[in-house]
Order: C-alpha cells, then structure tokens, then sequence
C-alpha cells in the first residue's frame, strides 16, 4: 500500500499494543534481573518503619552467582536511585550531570552525523555518476568499517589533535557507511521507466538527479540515517576515551568505571544515558522522516 | 514536406553475433500532421521499440528516423514530444498538478506560467479538482489521464502513446478513448498509438499500421475511414465492424506470412514490402 511513511508498523497492532509490547519486554528485564539476584546475589534486609508499621525482613539466596552480586548487577532501585543521588561526593544531583554529558555528547554526535551523512550521500552520488570510480573506490570504504574503530580513534585524535573536532570526525566514521550503500542502492532505485521518461524529456544528468534520483532515493536514505543515528552516538562516547574529554558521556563512563568498586550503579546508569540518548537521537530521525515523506512514499524495507 | 514521422528503412537489432535478435527492420512509415495511427501487432512485433525509435529512446541500428524533418535525437533533445506509457510512471512525492508542471520544470518555464500551463492541462482531461492530491490517491484511469495531461503541457506536435491504457479494464479503457478522441480534437496533436486491442485501435485511428514479428516489419496499413467525430455511437456502425474484421485478417495474415517463412527459412517477401512504402507513404 502506498503512501505510508517508511517504516510505518503495517502489522495491524495499535499503537496501544505497541506500546504495551515494548512494557512487557521491560517488566521482564526486570523480572529477571531481580529473579537473578533474588536466587544468587548478596544478602539483603530491609530495616525500617512505614506507616507506622515495624518492617525487619532479611534475605539469604539459596544460590550465590559472582554474576549475580550487588558489584556486577546492582539492585534495579539501587540504579535509579543512583540518578537522583549525586554523580560525584557533594555534586549535582547524576540526572543533571549525566543530561549535561548527553548534550555534550549529541552536539558532538550531531555534527558528525551530518558531516557523515554528507559524505555518505557524496560518495553514493559520485559512484552512481561512475561505475569506474565505484569499483575503484568501494573495496576501500567497505574497508575502512571492518576496521576496529577502537583502533582508528587513537589515530585520529593524533592527526587532528582538537579533541572536538577529532570526536566529530570518529562519530562521522560510523556515520557515513550506512549512508554511502543506502544512498547507492536509493539513487538506482527509481522506476526504469521513469528513466526513460525523464530522457524522452532532454532532462539534463543534473536535473534527473534531483527531480528523479534524489527523491526516489529519500525512503532509502531514512533507513541509513536510522541506523547512522545511533552509529554516530557510539561514534561520539567511543571517539572521547583518547582524547580524555571529561565532559561527555564516554569521558563518564570511564570516570565511573574507574570507581566501578566503590559505586558500580553510576556505570549502570550512565550506560541508561548513553542508551537514551541513542534511542532519543533516532526517535528524532524517525519524526523528521515522518514529516517530511507523510503520505508520499510506498515502504521500503530496510 | 509536412510529415511529422517519417521512418526510412529503419530497422533495429538488440545484441551482436550469434545473439542478435533483429526486433525491427526495413520500417518505411510516413506520419501527416494531425494524423492518428496506431501501431498494432503480437507481442515481439516491435510495435514498442518501432514508438521508442521515433522518440530517440533507443538508437536505430540502420536507416532513418525523423521526426518534424530533424533526425529523432535532435528532436528529443527540442522537447518535440510528449509521450505516455503503459504505467502512468507519475512521481510517488509530487502532487498531481506538480506532476504535470515536471517537463515544463525541466524545460525552464517560470512558475507562474507553469502553474497555469498545468491547470489548463488539468481541466483537459477533466481532472481540475485533484491537482492538489497525490498520485496513489488517485485510480489508475485517473493516474493515466494525468500522464496524458503531463504529456501534453509541452504543448509537442507529436505525442506518442504506448499502450497507455492496456493496463485497465475495458469500461474504464472505452471511456478513455472517447476522452481521447475528444483531446486529440481539441488539441489537434500527432498521436502514434501502440496497442494489441484491434477495436481500440479501430476506433480510435486514422491509419491502422499491422506488424508482424520475427523480424518485426509493417504488413499492411488500413484505412479507417469512420466519420470524424468519433464517438459512442461509432461502435455501433457497420463499417466499424467491417474495419475491425479487416484489421483481425491483416493480422492474422501477418502471422501466417512469418509462420510460412519461418518454415521455408525465408525472410519477408519483397514484394510486400515494396506495397508497404506505397502505401505508407501515400
């Protein structure tokens, strides 16, 4: 069925549904997650006055799991307590900080996603204008992403020294695969007749490529950028454990694991953060795309 | 010299060696300014790449293809035609009436021009109100009649149609073709118009052109000389029935022909070919 924006759930679930999936999933997360602790983690009691009602209630797991200890899987409350409490002794409140830290990290995701996004739709556009400079090129770009990029970052950030600018270009790294082959794949992928359509008109290379091969190629290039958005957060956190920016969320993560020992539940939900803000950044991605194709496009599966 | 297509032995081979399919060859057709002729024939006749020839979508391999006096790529390249295809072939993310502004956009028409040019267009085919939704909102009649107006906004002295309406079914196909009728009037527009319906292309032509395949040649051209307007009540005339009878027999003798040289390993007899230039040229 046309005109439904890409990506749309055509399953026949509500949006109610969905939702109420996506819930379940988590209750169950959580479900297990305490389940482990309750079977094989650290003792615990509970020592306190509610309601005016005297609770002493103590708890020996049958079991004891390493994994399963308060050091490597903290208590669910004791992690979002750790959100309210502060980040580091006498500090702001960790929601503050760690939200401070994700703006810092999505500037710097941001533009290396666009940056990545150019070059991916640059390249795609070139190799189309030229099967010669595909072929040449495209082994080198496939290439270039089975490359750790633990390893490529210390590498830039010794080239570009502006540790900014080098966290933009590590984040731009990830970005711009999935753009270059969805932007190749989306520019070819107009109808053959409207090729000829477009030829029986005179219209010139410039003119089918943005009247005919750039518009045909939108669904595809909403598919990469999906992806690209949580690759360019990635980028971001991983591109800031060599330069020692402090102020992003990587420069938190390797801060909190350092004290891993002393507050394991900072790392936890400093994970949470980086795990929002990715979802945040492709959520963002998702609207646009829905904004701007609403109506006009058929699906496209990824 | 007022032919706006003129086609001297053109022929056209697909592949090279021992793989070449010859899909047309020794074409000689004269089309008249304001003249409708339909190209008709089996599948694997040609009658689609003999439309492309004259649009310069692909190159002849041999002979000439001209169209209002200048050779088809240059007449292509002057935005001379307007054509239609078996799809509508509209773009998914413009509107109807941006739709029909496309070729005036490439050919450089300011906005405003463009803006009225399309609506002017719209109304022809009597779709004034929907200039504003999109294509998928639309059926596949109304898809069509928008790819006939976007055709036309150039305003060509040719437009060629290739089987634009062998995709509907036949009520939404006879109205069609009276609206057809009814623009090509109006308009006074060559049309070469590729179908396999024989009463379609009776109804609608001037000259009915009957090819046969392998290799893809003109066998015979009939006159349709139906009374002008051509309308709902054409169907129903003696002669109409007489002339599709007549064009079914041509086509069948057509096939006879190749099937008979295709056993004896003949290629097409001369003496038919020579009748064909006549006659294509008279």
């Amino acid at each position: 069925m046309p005109g439904l924006a890409v990506g749309a759930d055509e399953g026949g679930h509500s949006r109610a549904v969905r939702m109420a999936l996506v819930a379940a999933v988590l209750v169950a997360v959580v479900l297990i997650w305490e389940g482990a602790k309750w079977l094989g983690g650290d003792p615990w009691r509970l020592h306190n006055t509610l309601f005016g009602i005297r609770i002493d209630y103590e708890h020996t797991p049958p079991f004891h799991w390493p994994i399963a200890s308060d050091i490597a899987l903290p208590h669910i409350w004791v992690i979002l307590a750790a959100f309210v409490l502060p980040y580091q002794r006498f500090g702001d409140p960790a929601w503050l900080v760690l939200l401070e830290a994700a703006l810092y990290t999505f500037r710097e995701a941001l533009v290396g996603f666009v940056l990545g996004a150019l070059l991916g739709l640059g390249l795609g556009i070139v190799f189309v204008r030229s099967r010669l400079l595909e072929r040449a090129f495209m082994p080198y770009v496939v290439a270039s992403q089975a490359v750790p990029l633990i390893t490529i970052a210390p590498i830039i950030v010794i080239f570009f020294g502006n540790a900014w600018t080098s966290v933009a270009l590590i984040s731009a790294y990830l970005t711009f695969f999935p753009v270059t082959v969805s932007a190749l794949r989306g520019l070819r992928a107009a109808d053959p007749r409207a090729f000829e359509y477009f030829r029986s008109t005179a219209a010139s290379e410039r003119q089918m490529l943005t009247k005919l091969r750039l518009p045909a190629a939108v669904p595809y290039l909403f598919v990469a950028f999906r992806i690209s958005a949580a690759a360019a957060v990635v980028g971001a956190i991983i591109g800031e454990l060599p330069n020692g920016l402090q102020q992003g969320v990587g420069g938190l993560i390797l801060q909190s694991s350092q004290y891993y020992v002393t507050g394991p539940e900072r790392l936890w939900a400093t994970v949470i953060a980086a795990a929002l803000l990715g979802l945040a950044c492709v959520g963002a991605v998702a609207l646009a795309e829905r904004l701007l194709t609403r109506g006009r496009y058929r699906t496209v599966s990824a | 010299m007022n032919a706006v297509v003129e086609l001297v032995g053109s022929s056209k081979t697909f592949g090279a060696g021992r793989a070449a399919t010859v899909a047309l060859q020794g074409i000689d057709l004269s089309i008249g300014v304001g003249e409708f002729v339909s190209l008709i024939g089996p599948s694997g006749c040609g009658k689609s790449t003999l439309l492309r020839l004259i649009g310069d979508l692909i190159p002849a391999t041999s002979g000439e293809v001209r169209v209002n006096g200048k050779p088809a790529a240059q007449a292509r390249r002057g935005r001379e035609y307007g054509i239609v295809f078996q799809a509508p072939v509209l773009m998914d993310w413009r509107t109807v009436d941006r739709n029909v502004e496309l070729p005036l956009e490439i050919s450089g028409v300011p906005r405003a021009e463009r803006r009225a040019r399309a609506a002017a267009m719209l109304k022809l085919v009597e779709l004034a109100d929907f200039g504003g939704r999109y294509p998928w909102q639309l059926s596949g009649g109304m898809q069509q009649r928008v790819a006939i107006a976007r055709a036309l906004a150039t305003d060509p002295a040719l437009l060629l149609m290739d089987e634009p309406f062998g995709a509907l079914d036949e009520m939404t196909r006879e109205r069609l073709n009276l609206e057809l009728m009814r623009i090509w009037r109006s308009t006074g527009t060559t049309v070469v118009f590729v179908t396999h319906s024989i009463p379609e292309a009776v109804f609608l032509s001037g000259r009915v052109v009957v090819m046969s395949a392998r290799p893809g040649r003109v066998t015979r051209v009939v006159d349709i000389d139906l009374p002008q307007p051509r309308t709902a009540e054409t169907r129903n005339q003696e002669r109409y029935f007489e002339l599709v009878t007549t064009v079914r027999a041509a086509l069948r003798a057509g096939g006879a022909d190749a099937a008979a040289a295709e056993a004896e390993g003949l290629g097409t007899e001369p003496a038919d070919a020579e009748r064909i230039v006549a006659e294509g040229l008279a």
